[in-house]
């Protein structure tokens, strides 16, 4: 490579932007001076001009298309599968705890108690969300929460995301979980029958043990066949569901070292009926007690914690055993 | 749910489904942008199958923090700043496995420029040209595809590869040299391009 002078070395800039088309009309100027005396930088001008067209065609849109459009459609997909992963997320301080809330833009995705466990986004990652930026989008899930644990709200119908119910089946279980009332419990037993298997007792609980909704779909409200509060919350933390059932007003008493929920304290509705019952009625089917286990809870009936909550259900009083004019002892 | 709770006592729920990104904001931003992106990421790669990954990537980043972009933001500076910062990723990720892989000899082939003194036609140019752009350090390479093909300003540039605008000056003028010096010693014949 010749060495050039250095008057060359400093105009190489400036030739460059007049091939370019940018340089000011003062560089323009000595450039065209320059190369007019300097038969090497003369050629130098004409190879940055031929890069230039070269540039040029650089530029043109045209070139990948085809590339382009496969890479979009694959981006699309990813995007797509993204879409349903995106949540919007809040924990709330509670009388049972702190509690995660997570948001999909489908509805709420998932409710979840906060133990040990205190990192979200690994949590999040966990069920494969991923968090969103930004947050106090849930602010209103979070509000009509808490004014459900000060006992102000009955009704928390939202929008749901079941996207992390694991199958079919536990699905239905959870749709049928979700349909109880507020302040009335069932056993699963009863979850079993109502869809139709009765034999699938155990499935049904099974289904229950990991409820990605937490109290959005009340599980709290479903017990063993002898009215014991079974395990809750995954480890079997029956003190929160019984808080939760407390609040709801059900009755419950301590057994040796678990609790129960007092059947013979609540009203009864029978599968199909539209009417509830004293505990006492007549009308009841006297169903074979097997050992320990409340008949009614065994036979799918729904129990309720008081007139009201059987009411608000949409029910009317048995005209055989007249709760309206007999009501229980609370 | 919770069926019977229709009693006038509770207030019905009022909250509902967040919406997290502007869909038909964001469909409208792939469909302006993503050409043009892939495009200088495969100009920057060299390889289809990265630019495949990285502007996927590009966009997928785009998405996630679509919501907290100012209405008045240059969008398209904005994902040529992502894409760069993808590919910067990249090339680094790449050097280490190479050096991981540092029983492999020196295996750089030095294709491309063909011997001086030759003469050089039509696409022979450009083939030149391009092999000179694909082996340039990365930070020229990025600075030169942004500036020369996509005709971004030096403002913009610089702020995608964290540099001042002198210094993106610089990385373009030395990019130019290098294809300049690449071309030198040959006559160059233009011909007709094949349409």
């Amino acid at each position: 490579m010749t060495r050039k002078a250095s008057q060359c070395v400093e105009i190489e800039a400036e030739i460059q932007a007049v091939a370019a088309g940018e340089a000011e009309p003062e560089a323009a100027r000595r450039v065209d001076e320059h190369v007019r005396e300097c038969v090497g930088c003369q050629a130098e001008l004409e190879r940055y001009q031929r890069i230039e067209r070269e540039v040029a065609t650089m530029r043109n849109p045209l070139a990948a298309e085809p590339l382009a459009a496969l890479a979009r459609e694959r981006l699309e997909a990813r995007l797509a599968d993204l879409r349903t992963r995106l949540v919007a997320y809040e924990v709330i301080t509670t009388a049972v705890g702190r509690i995660l809330l997570a948001a999909s833009e489908q509805g709420l995705v998932l409710v979840e108690y906060l133990d040990r466990r205190h990192d979200v986004p690994r949590i999040l990652r966990d069920h494969e969300l991923e968090p969103a930026e930004d947050g106090g989008q849930l602010d209103p899930f979070g509000r009509e929460l808490q004014e459900y644990f000060d006992g102000r709200r009955t009704r928390l119908e939202w929008p749901l995301d079941f996207k992390l119910v694991r199958s079919p089946f536990q699905r239905k279980v959870l749709e049928e979980t979700a349909a109880i009332p507020y302040g009335a419990v069932m056993s699963y037993a009863g979850v079993a029958r109502e869809l139709g298997r009765p034999e699938a007792v155990r499935a049904a609980a099974q289904a229950l043990r990991w409820n990605p909704l937490a109290i959005v779909i009340p599980c709290h409200r479903v017990v063993g066949s002898t009215g014991a509060l079974t395990g809750y919350a995954g480890s079997g933390r029956t003190d929160r569901k019984r808080r939760l059932l407390d609040l709801e007003g059900v009755p419950t008493a301590r057994l040796t070292s678990d609790f129960r929920i007092r059947p013979e304290a609540m009203y009864v509705l029978t599968p199909g009926s539209r009417e509830y019952c004293l505990p006492t009625c007549s009308s009841l089917e006297p169903a074979p007690a097997a050992h320990h286990t409340a008949p009614v809870l065994t036979l799918g009936a729904r129990l309720f914690a008081s007139r009201e909550r059987a009411e608000a259900a949409g029910l009317l009083p048995c005209t055989t055993c007249r709760p309206d004019s007999h009501p229980l002892n609370p | 749910m919770w069926e019977g709770g229709q009693a006038a006592e509770s207030p019905a729920p009022t909250a509902t489904a967040p919406r997290l990104v502007d869909r038909a904001g964001f469909e409208a931003l792939v469909a302006s942008h993503h050409a043009e992106i892939y495009r200088f990421l495969l100009r920057t790669t060299g390889r289809p199958s990265d630019a495949d990954d990285l502007s996927q990537e590009t966009f997928l980043r785009a998405y996630r923090a679509y919501r907290s972009l100012t209405p008045d933001a240059n969008v398209r500076a904005w994902l040529f700043t992502i894409a760069t910062n993808l590919s910067r990723n990249h090339f680094r990720a790449q050097k280490r496995r190479r050096a991981a892989h540092a029983a492999a000899s020196e295996t750089v082939s030095q294709h491309g420029a063909p011997e001086p003194d030759g003469v050089m036609i039509g696409r022979e140019v450009e083939a030149v040209v391009s092999a000179v752009v694909s082996r340039l350090p990365l930070k020229q390479r990025l600075a030169f595809l942004q500036r020369k093909v996509h005709g971004l300003d030096y403002e913009t540039i610089a702020g995608a590869l964290d540099c001042s605008p002198e210094s993106v000056r610089a990385h373009v003028f030395q990019a130019l040299r290098k294809i300049r010096q690449a071309l030198r010693g040959h006559e160059l014949i233009e011909k007709e391009r094949e349409p």
